[in-house]
């Protein structure tokens, strides 16, 4: 790991944007901060987060994977051919918060999982250089140490940086990180353990308690899942999904083929448990027929199924994007708590 | 990059009414190009998305046995927008399947075990793959005595039937075919799957159980297998949900924190025990 100083920002956007790689980071679009392709002079750093999560730069909102044709003189009539996995120039990501660079490493670990790998989404994440921004002034609602992040994580990152005075302090994380930064211009190596161990510690004191969510840890999948305030806790929830297109670990899509004269295409396009659609079966039995169970399953799913199969890592990760947007004020720290209490 | 979405192209060979509502069909497939029949090697138990240009995907049980060379079986109930489509197919058409997805019986894990495998209705799919494969010479010494139980509602809605009464014919496997109610015509046995199991069921020290069928017959077979002694361990079963990836990656087939195509089909009664049922 070597730890550089950045003398002025735009140069050092400037580099990155012509190292081969495209530039994406964060811009103002109708008076939204977004992650985007974009040219260094137009970055925006004046942002508490993303308005969206960046997984989309990932896993786009509806993607294209495959086509055919009906020209029946030829052999390959109605045969599918995949669409968008050829070698694209890879992207360097500049300005992605830990909380969110985490939620991509959670999503990850299901995109390619023990036995099948995505290649739709590994053909854009593999390859791609994800610099992350440290929080100096955290909003009203980041939670991230309250489910074992920090403004300062790492996980998800190949390089970490922070804003210092017109410049910035940079830290690589990864032999991928290393390899892409030690031919970048205009980097002095320096030493910023001190200076970085005390302001994580200052901005962290800034933020909320880890959760307790020791019980809901050692408890058994049923003994949660038949608790009895999820009635009450999804009283409110209008099941309008706000939450799960929102949050950087909610990863659930739809597969739906469209068709013309001339052939047609399968897509991908993000769906949501919260829909009565997501889960009924063709014979009209549905599993989760009622909103009790739908917003029970993405309270389960982040908080209890996510850290059983990651190792403990909470599939919440505090970015505070479902808590600004929920129409009902559902936040996910009370029905933690709700869920540890039994 | 091997990609999982991808189907590979076959051929409908062959096409065949199972049942007198015409509801199901059997569709033998061939692969269009060589070398994809390898590629999609399968265990009795595994299912596949069977896709149409256009349409869309269904998972499908493979009814077919690996011993089986050349072509893959399955057998489609019609339902909906596919199946539906499926239905109205024909010999020669161009579709794709893709997979094997899914996990096998744990036909390692009842190797020297006594069998007793329970279908009722077109759920018999997957097990008839096992039958067959278990039949075989190279197989057949793995196991020790196997019991077949199948019921119908009607004689016309049994599937398989060459199959199963080439099966009756032998000495390695008891098989008992059942139908709900008299109907003129069937000889066979009158009754309801779970009755026939209490009469029939061999005794619980070193057999296993695998139960494929409606809601409503594992219901009330469960209680028989429980009483007749069977362990959690050996009451094995197949989940289905509404599935889209079949991956374990789309998210909607869960059931707590498995994923009933990755890490599913097959769950033991144990591991049922421990989960939601959210199926
Ligand atoms: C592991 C497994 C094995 C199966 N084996 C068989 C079999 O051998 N024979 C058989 O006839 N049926 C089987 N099914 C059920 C079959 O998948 C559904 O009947 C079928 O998907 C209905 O699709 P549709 O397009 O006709 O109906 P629609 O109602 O139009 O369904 C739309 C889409 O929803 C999904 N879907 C709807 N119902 C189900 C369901 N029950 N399970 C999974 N996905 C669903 C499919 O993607 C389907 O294309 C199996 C299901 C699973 C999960
Ligand atoms: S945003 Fe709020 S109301 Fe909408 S589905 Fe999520 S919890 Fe329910
Ligand atoms: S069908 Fe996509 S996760 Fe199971």
């Amino acid at each position: 790991m070597t730890e550089y100083i950045v003398k002025d920002k735009l140069t050092f956007l400037r580099a990155l944007a012509s190292s081969g790689y495209n530039l994406i980071a964060p811009i103002s679009m109708k008076n939204k901060i977004q992650m985007a392709p974009t040219d260094p002079d137009k970055v925006d750093l004046d942002y508490l987060n993303t308005f969206l999560s960046p997984k989309s730069l990932f896993f786009p909102q509806t993607e294209k994977m495959m086509a055919f044709h009906k020209d029946l003189t030829k052999s390959d009539a109605f045969v599918y051919k995949p669409l968008g996995l050829d070698q694209v120039k890879p992207s360097v990501i500049f300005g992605l918060r830990p909380c969110d660079a985490k939620g991509l490493s959670v999503i990850d670990k299901i995109f390619q999982n023990n036995r099948f790998t995505d290649p739709y989404w590994n053909t854009k994440y593999e390859p791609s250089v994800k610099i992350g921004l440290a929080c100096l002034n955290p909003g009203p609602n980041c939670f991230c140490t309250a489910v074992g992040g920090s403004p300062f994580g790492e996980i998800g990152l190949d390089a970490i940086t922070l804003v210092r005075g017109n410049g910035f302090g940079l830290k690589t994380l990864s032999a991928k990180g290393e390899e892409f930064l030690k031919n970048t211009s205009g980097l002095e190596i320096g030493d910023l353990t001190g200076e970085i161990a005390d302001l994580k510690k200052k901005v962290e004191a800034s933020l909320p308690l880890p959760l307790d969510l020791s019980k809901v840890q050692g408890a058994t999948i049923l003994s949660i899942f038949n608790q009895p305030h999820w009635k009450t806790t999804a009283d409110r929830c209008l099941n309008c999904g706000t939450c799960t297109f929102v949050c950087p670990t909610c990863h659930c899509f739809d597969i739906q083929d469209e068709q013309d004269e001339e052939g047609g295409v399968r897509i991908r396009n993000w769906d949501t448990c919260m829909s009565w659609l997501y889960t009924v079966h063709g014979t009209g039995h549905n599993p989760r027929p009622t909103k009790t169970e739908r917003m029970r399953q993405r309270f389960m799913h982040k908080i209890k199924y996510i850290p059983m199969k990651q190792d403990g890592t909470c599939g919440c990760i505090g970015c505070g994007r479902c808590v600004q947007l929920c129409p009902v004020n559902i936040d996910i720290r009370e029905v933690a708590k709700q869920m540890n209490q039994g | 990059m091997h990609n999982p979405y991808l189907p590979y192209p076959v051929r409908i060979a062959m096409l065949r009414v199972e049942t007198e509502d015409k509801n199901l069909r059997t569709f033998k497939f061939e692969f269009l190009n060589l070398g994809d029949e390898e590629k999609f090697a399968y265990l009795p138990g595994q299912f596949a998305e069977l896709s149409v240009s256009g349409q869309g995907e269904i998972p499908i049980g493979i009814a077919s046995s690996p011993t089986e060379k050349g072509f893959v079986l399955f057998t489609v109930n019609r339902v909906g927008q596919v199946s539906s489509f499926m239905h109205n197919m024909k010999e020669g058409d161009v579709m794709g399947i893709r997979g094997p997805l899914g996990h096998p019986y744990p036909l390692d894990r009842l190797e020297g075990k006594n069998l007793l495998i329970i279908a009722g209705g077109f759920a018999v799919t997957t097990l008839r793959s096992t039958i067959t494969w278990m039949l075989q010479p190279q197989n057949r010494p793995k196991y020790g005595k196997i019991t077949f139980v199948y019921g119908a509602r009607s004689p016309g809605l049994l599937l398989y039937k060459e199959e199963w009464s080439e099966w009756q014919k032998r000495d390695d496997i008891d098989v008992f075919v059942t139908i709900d109610r008299e109907a003129p015509g069937w000889n066979g046995r009158v009754g309801f799957v779970p009755t026939v199991t209490k009469e029939v069921c061999p005794p619980p020290q070193n057999t296993a159980a695998i139960i494929c069928g409606p809601p409503i017959m594992i219901k009330f077979t469960q209680p028989v297998l429980e009483a007749a002694g069977y362990s959690n361990d050996d009451i094995i079963m197949s989940l289905e949900n509404r599935m889209k990836c079949g991956l374990g990656i789309c998210g909607r087939c869960n059931v707590g924190p498995e994923y009933v195509c990755k890490d599913g089909p097959v769950f033991t009664l144990t591991q049922l025990n421990q989960l939601p049922k959210e199926y």
